[in-house]
């Protein structure tokens, strides 16, 4: 199945590189809500889904221990989410590492932003144009990691054939690219979202 | 007892109850019973199935389930590729020049390489419009990336790096149908409704715009237009009656852009049903409709349209009402509606967006007034005071039949004599103009002179010739007019532009001089500011030196002080510290009192011409 993902994608001239970011929150009393913005490559937005809010009751919460954020997240809403949207994307980002769980239920090859090698300007707001690249020349990149315009992403470790997608269309990406930027946008509408008070499920 | 025992019940804990030890001496001993051989016998144990609980009971079994998650969708409308990719952006075509910061243009050259230049500092985010009520429009403007990143040489190319506060502006015209952008002079409104038209082309949210401005503005439109926004085609309303009803119908223009007095005669043509319809009204000098009833006005309310904009350095020159007349074109006034100065007020704050120099270009080289306070030269002295004292007279025998009218001619008339004697051609303003040319022109400094009357000008230029002056007025053939502003901005040798209040005094870009001269005083001083913002604007390397003209004892004097004293409505309607440049003109009663005229009427003395609540003003007179 991932062959085949990275077939159609690499066939995807660069110019037409839809690229979606996903990312949730956590409302406090109300659960998880999540959304998922496809953009054009230059960042302009095509579609947007969003999730009413999810709340496990307690039950859920003891017996699904630590899987329970991963299978929230990933599993469910993220895979009504990537169902749902009209314009399906060639690329998944998002800055949840939960999230991640989402490729093992999708063909489309999904990475986390890696916080740790994010900029040393840290305590600026993470969709900054200012913020200076990473100098990935003097850094090293594991065997799951991959350089995203000015970002580094990493992937599941069970789909690695994905690293070869990411790093074909790495080079169809401004290397002065900040793609935190529209998960950005994406937590903003979602906070936006829940103050109109749209009804938990 | 023992005193470490706690009792607890489940989920229950009890404080343990206060225990005292009391000691007890016992002495044990076995007694002669006869009892004493039974406790030699072996014990016999008996075996016995008993239940000891109820059998377990189970838990109803658990699956897991979670009810189905609702979604909600947002699709943006498609993008509007007018341009295939720029051949001379090839070297960066291959890779998305995507969500970077704006590039910096030092030069104002047009960018031609994408990544090497510093990112921008601060990036800015479009805001929803108060009115947006539904959360699909909210989160439309939430989810377009910054402005710097739409208009960072990715998609749109922007030949220079525009201010913060312009950036601000595109972006609240961006998200408004119904939008009054009022920034003082000189800082880039033209720039900002064309880049802000640009992106709701490009978003697919307008597809058909109509600019209306002023005739001599329309070749600075095309030219600004060309600079800010190549890839839009645009079409100017001109030639015959037939080819502009074409040009008003054809569906394919992005832009058309049309002259007042034209969109008024061929709007008249039109059955009202088959008027045509826009996405989009930009008006240019929107004060050409403060007049309500005009036939400007209500032309311009008919038009079809889903979103209108207005764009002007003044829009009150006179008196509140005219600000009324421009929130009823953007149609959040109702029609005749008279709302009170608060309303106004509260209206302003959502729907007028302005911006004074001061506030914004604190970067912006400095403007230096200077009044020049001057004696009228003898022979100009002799023929002034001949003409007032006649004048007065004139104007007192004519008792109530004094109109407004009578009391300009004189005006007119004095304002001329202290330009210059028209008998000997003495003149106090032209002796000193000569004096400071002469620097100028030994600095290589350019300087702009403005005056009401082309007489005056034409005046002017023949003795001014030494120093090669250009004239600019209403007379100049509109084809000549552009390559006399080419020759002045590129000539080395030309230092001199004579204009005329009138043609001169908006929508030029005249960075290139330092000196402005203001030979007469206009009625109003918004009118002047806009003279001056030709040269003090956006662009201006070099501190702006203004002078302006008035003799002393005159009427000159008389009109600079009423208007003075009338620079505070701006700051009533649109906020505090936005009057700085702002005034208003005189009406007619100001305009009697220039010349205290009074009536004798039998025993009792009275002012003669119109009440107080006549408002009737001199500009709309001129």
């Amino acid at each position: 199945m991932a062959d085949n993902v990275f077939q159609d994608v690499k066939s995807t001239e660069s110019s037409q590189l839809r690229l979606g970011f996903l990312t949730a929150i956590h409302v406090d009393r109300r659960g998880y809500v999540a959304g998922l913005l496809v953009t054009n490559r230059y960042g302009r937005p095509l579609e947007f889904q969003c999730t009413t809010p999810v709340k496990p009751n307690r039950t859920q919460e003891l017996l699904y221990g630590p899987t329970l954020v991963p299978f929230i997240l990933g599993e469910l809403i993220g895979h009504t989410l990537v169902d749902k949207i009209g314009v399906k994307p060639h690329l998944i980002l998002t800055d949840r590492n939960e999230m991640l769980e989402l490729r093992n239920h999708i063909s489309i090859p999904v990475a986390c932003l890696n916080a740790t090698r994010a900029t040393p300007h840290t305590e600026q707001p993470s969709c900054n144009p200012s913020t200076p690249p990473i100098d990935l020349q003097n850094e090293s990149l594991s065997t799951t990691e991959v350089s995203l315009g000015r970002r580094v992403f990493r992937i599941h470790s069970a789909h690695a054939t994905d690293l070869g997608v990411l790093r074909h269309n790495a080079a169809a990406i401004s290397p002065d690219a900040d793609l935190q930027e529209p998960l950005q946008r994406v937590v903003n509408a979602l906070n936006e979202t829940m103050s109109v008070k749209l009804g938990a499920v | 007892m023992n005193d470490t025992v706690m009792v607890t019940a489940p989920g229950l804990q009890i404080a343990r109850p206060p225990c005292r030890s009391i000691p007890i001496k016992l002495t044990t001993a076995t007694f002669a019973s006869g009892m004493n051989g039974s406790l030699q016998r072996i014990s016999s144990f008996d075996c016995r199935r008993t239940k000891l609980l109820e059998q377990a009971a189970c838990v109803p079994s658990w699956k897991p389930h979670y009810p189905k998650v609702q979604t909600f969708g947002l699709t943006f409308p498609d993008g509007v590729e007018f341009l295939p990719e720029n051949s001379d952006d090839k070297e960066c075509s291959d890779l998305p020049r995507s969500m970077n910061g704006p590039q910096a243009s030092a030069s104002g050259a047009r960018s031609k390489r994408c990544f090497d230049q510093p990112p921008q500092k601060k990036f800015t985010r479009l805001k929803p419009p108060d009115d947006a009520l539904s959360l699909q429009d909210l989160l439309f403007y939430v989810l377009q990336p910054p402005l710097e990143s739409l208009l960072s040489g990715q998609e749109l190319v922007m030949p220079f790096e525009p201010f913060g506060f312009q950036y601000e502006g595109i972006g609240w015209l961006f998200s408004r149908k119904s939008a009054l952008l009022a920034d003082e002079m000189g800082l880039g409104k033209t720039m900002q409704a064309i880049t802000a038209l640009r992106l709701l082309l490009r978003s697919g949210q307008v597809q058909k715009t109509l600019l209306v401005c002023p005739k001599p503005l329309i070749p600075n439109w095309q030219r600004e237009l060309k600079l800010w926004a190549e890839e839009l085609p645009c079409v100017t309303i001109e030639g015959d009656a037939a080819r502009r009803r074409m040009l008003w119908t054809m569906p394919t223009a992005a832009i058309l852009i049309a002259n007042y007095e034209l969109m008024v005669r061929d709007f008249e043509s039109f059955d009202a049903d088959d008027l045509p319809t826009f996405d989009l009204v930009i008006l240019d000098e929107a004060q050409r409709i403060k007049n309500r009833e005009s036939l400007t006005a209500q032309t311009c309310r008919s038009i079809p349209r889903k979103r209108s904009w207005m764009l002007t350095g003044t829009p009150i020159e006179n008196r509140p009402e005219e600000i009324a007349s421009l929130f009823e074109f953007i149609e959040i006034v109702p029609p005749r509606g008279t709302p009170d100065l608060q309303q106004l007020k509260r209206l302003s704050n959502t729907h007028v967006l302005r911006r004074t120099k001061d506030l914004v270009l604190t970067d912006l080289p400095p403007r230096l007034d200077r009044d020049e306070y001057l004696d009228l030269a003898p022979a100009q002295i002799y023929a002034y005071q001949v003409a007032e004292k006649q004048g007065i007279i004139h104007l007192n025998e004519m008792g109530d039949s004094i109109t407004i009218q009578h009391v300009f001619e004189l005006v007119l008339r004095l304002k001329q004599i202290a330009n210059f004697d028209p008998l000997t051609g003495e003149s106090a303003k032209f002796d000193r103009l000569r004096t400071d040319l002469e620097e100028i022109v030994a600095s290589g400094s350019k300087a702009i002179l403005f005056s009401q009357w082309t007489r005056c000008l034409d005046w002017l230029n023949e003795r001014l010739k030494p120093f090669r002056p250009l004239v600019y007025h209403g007379r100049v053939p509109t084809k000549k007019r552009e390559l006399i502003l080419k020759r002045f901005q590129e000539d080395p040798g030309s230092h001199l532009l004579l204009m005329s209040y009138g043609v001169g005094a908006v929508g030029l870009n005249l960075q290139c001089a330092g000196y402005v001269f203001l030979f007469d005083r206009w009625w109003n001083p918004a009118v002047e500011d806009q003279a001056i913002n030709r040269a003090h604007r956006i662009g201006q390397k070099n501190p702006v030196i203004v002078t302006k003209f008035i003799s002393k004892n005159t009427i000159e004097e008389r009109i600079d002080d009423i208007l003075r004293e009338k620079r505070d409505l701006f700051a009533k309607v649109l906020g505090d510290g936005l009057h700085s440049n702002a005034s208003l003109g005189l009406n007619a009663s100001e305009s009697f009192g220039l010349f205290d005229l009074k009536a004798q009427q039998a025993t009792e003395t009275r002012n003669v011409g119109p009440d107080q609540s006549v408002v009737q003003n001199v500009d709309t007179i001129d």
